[in-house]
């Protein structure tokens, strides 16, 4: 196995673990750290495929990687934590974080073996099956989550996963540089704009509630 | 492409919305209001254009045209003329709007051109970025009336589309890596032999739009947005930005060769069955006027998936109820908004007696609920019976059986609703007493009897535009 293989591996099992550390967490604010921990990893992965491959379009990437999911929206979604104490913790999930934490190792199991019996003859890159599995895994976290930042930090991994596959194996996708732009703008809209409407119009603790979606 | 009609129209189409959004932030009172209404009349008089025309079908690398966009081009346009023209009346009585009117009426036509830019482009990817920019420009729309509901709906329909968008990007890269490009109509005219990628984009395609269609189960966003929304916006939500989404899959589907393999048929089956009985059923438990007609909306994608998977005659079935539906709930939706205004609330069981204190709008919301739900003679009775005599014809009885279910459960569960609140006999002095205001239902009135001359008679253009559309798409037409 060559270095770029070695460390496309290694990376990727850096990113599996942080997914299915981010199921297994109720606690808000280490699940900011665990996505922002992502995005860094994910950002490492497209900034050595940069320099290995002098692509620009993948400096980009990494740059927005650390700029946008790394820093700018877990730094505004903490911000959100320290001025409403109340959303520190998800009020309704606390009880069901072993089943996610066993759910989303099922999971990835299965999206796994999809993933071998459909896709793996067009993709034989090894690792090629994780953004696969880590888009089923913020899917999850997306479905079975309550909390607002939580479901934006599903979102984010989401997000994560279709970047990590261009950078994988779609690399002369068309305008892939402009969609995850456009992906990385609807991210920052999300988080900026709805959770300060939020914040004017339902942003007590007696909303709590309201803000705990049934999905 | 070259430099003709159809081009210029392929540019009014594009520009007329988009300068109309720029516009509309000119900080004088009523500029918006004019210069929405002059781009939609505009962009209308285009869609018209191009259909007479009738393009068979021609693209370039990005920009494309054929008489399926044709179709849907003249739906959209139209819708965003009509809710532009109610706008004025519906925002009169938003107390404390959260957004100004300037700021509504740019995104409103930016709403607009984002749903045309996803019919006239042909690179899927472009599609894609057209239909998450839908999103984009709605989102904010539906928080206008700044309660906390309409908060959490935008919120919801947000994040859940964008979900469900991530997975339809993710089925493009599949697409793209399995074949070498995304130019829909190269793809749909010369398709790539079929793989299981192939198969497996078209799947994961299917789920991701199938996210916006509002396709169960992933449809939760759909009855808080519709029915949180501004009227207008309601109208465009339920008349055209679901089959914007469904156009944006059918491009996509075209791409496997025909006929398509019988798992994905099957599978496109089994989706717009259970959307239409989960919501056909589901509507009867309604308490909002607004979320009643949101899930009948469902309901109709549900019918128009069935058509679709079907083919043949069915899928002429599933475009003539796309275009009818588009007309009549965006009556229905603006006539909720003139009883909302007038009554105070959503609830159904708070509103009676309305035949008699509206009875002008309450003649026009009963006949838009009609024509939602099938009732002959309107477009939609018309597309409906197609689906069924389409499943029937390929020996589908138990389909047609389930389709006619679907149909007389949601069309009596509508109807029983709506009549509720128009002959239910008053139980207040309030409920009784004075009439309320009646003098906006032209708009809503001019959409329902253009549903209702869609299932009478041939309109010009249009009914060649649907039978070619569905002769492209590989269906027959009578």
């Amino acid at each position: 196995m060559d270095t770029t293989a070695e460390i496309i591996a290694l990376i990727g099992v850096g990113i599996l673990l942080t997914a299915l550390y981010l199921q297994s967490e109720s606690f808000v604010d280490p699940l900011i750290r665990g996505i922002a921990l992502q995005s860094l990893l994910l950002a490492g992965l497209l900034g050595w495929l940069a320099w290995t491959e002098r692509s620009i379009d993948l400096a980009i990437l990494a740059g927005l990687a650390v700029a946008v999911r790394a820093l700018f929206i877990p730094y505004v979604l903490r911000r959100q934590i320290r001025a409403f104490r109340w959303r520190v913790r998800e009020i309704h999930a606390a009880h069901r974080v072993t089943g996610h934490a066993l759910a989303a190792v099922a999971l990835a199991v299965v999206a796994w073996f999809i993933f071998q019996q459909t896709l793996a003859t067009v993709f034989p890159q090894p690792g090629a099956a994780l953004p696969f599995i880590l888009l089923v895994e913020g899917l999850l976290m997306l479905a079975t989550r309550s909390n607002t930042i939580v479901q934006v930090i599903g979102y984010l991994e989401e997000e994560n996963a279709v970047v990590y596959a261009g950078a994988l194996f779609a690399q002369q996708f068309p305008l892939f540089v402009e969609v995850v732009v456009f992906l990385d703008v609807l991210g920052v809209v999300l988080v900026g704009v709805i959770l300060s409407i939020q914040r004017d119009v339902t942003g007590t603790p007696e909303e709590a509630a309201l803000e705990e979606l049934a999905g | 492409m070259t430099f003709d009609p159809a081009t210029l129209a392929l540019f009014v189409l594009l520009a007329a919305p988009s300068a109309a959004a720029v516009l509309s932030l000119v900080p004088f009172a009523g500029v918006s209001q004019a210069v929405s209404r002059v781009a939609s009349i505009l962009a209308v008089a285009a869609a018209v254009g191009l259909l007479s025309g009738l393009v068979t079908s021609r693209w370039g690398a990005y920009l494309g045209l054929d008489p399926v966009s044709e179709i849907f081009l003249f739906m959209v346009t139209g819708i965003y003329a009509t809710s532009v023209w109610y706008s004025r009346r519906y925002l009169q009585g938003v107390h404390r709007p959260f957004l100004t009117p300037q700021v509504y009426y740019a995104l409103l036509s930016a709403f607009a051109f984002a749903m045309i830019a996803v019919l006239v482009v042909t690179d899927l990817g472009l599609m894609w970025i057209g239909v998450e920019a839908t999103t984009v420009a709605s989102a904010l729309l539906i928080v206008l009336e700044r309660k906390p509901a309409s908060v959490e709906a935008a919120w919801r329909y947000t994040l859940i589309a964008s979900a469900g968008l991530t997975i339809a990007l993710f089925a493009l890269l599949i697409l793209y890596t399995a074949t070498g490009t995304l130019n829909g109509f190269r793809l749909a005219a010369d398709p790539p032999p079929l793989s299981l990628p192939i198969e497996m984009a078209v799947a994961l395609a299917l789920v991701g739009y199938g996210t916006k269609v509002g396709l169960f189960p992933m449809h939760s966003w759909l009855p808080d947005a519709h029915s949180e929304a501004p009227s207008p916006v309601s109208a465009m939500f339920s008349g055209v930005l679901l089959p914007t989404a469904l156009y944006a899959f059918l491009r996509v589907y075209r791409v496997l060769p025909s006929p398509a393999p019988a798992l994905l048929t099957d599978l496109v089956l089994a989706f717009g069955i259970a959307t239409a009985l989960v919501a056909a059923f589901l509507l009867q438990r309604q308490r909002s006027f607004k979320r009643l007609f949101a899930y009948s909306s469902m309901e109709v994608m549900g019918l128009a998936v069935i058509g679709i998977a079907v083919g043949g005659i069915a899928l002429y079935g599933a475009l003539v109820l796309i275009v009818a539906h588009a007309f009549a709930k965006s009556a229905a939706f603006y006539c909720s908004g003139d009883v909302l205004r007038a009554t105070g609330t959503t609830r159904i069981d708070e509103v009676r007696n309305l035949g008699r204190r509206m009875p002008w709008t309450s003649g026009v919301w009963i006949l838009s609920s009609a024509a939602v739900t099938g009732a002959p003679p309107f477009g939609t009775f018309v597309g409906e019976l197609l689906i069924v005599v389409g499943a029937l014809a390929i020996g589908l009885v138990w389909v047609a059986g389930v389709v006619v279910v679907a149909i007389l459960v949601a069309f009596l569960g509508v109807n029983s609703q709506i009549g509720s609140m128009i002959f239910g006999e008053p139980r207040s002095a309030a409920e009784s007493g004075s009439k309320l205001p009646d003098d906006g239902w032209g708009i809503a009135g001019l959409n329902v009897a253009f549903a209702l001359v869609l299932g009478v008679a041939a309109v010009p253009y249009l009914a060649a535009g649907l039978r070619a559309a569905a002769s492209l798409l590989g269906g027959t037409h009578p």
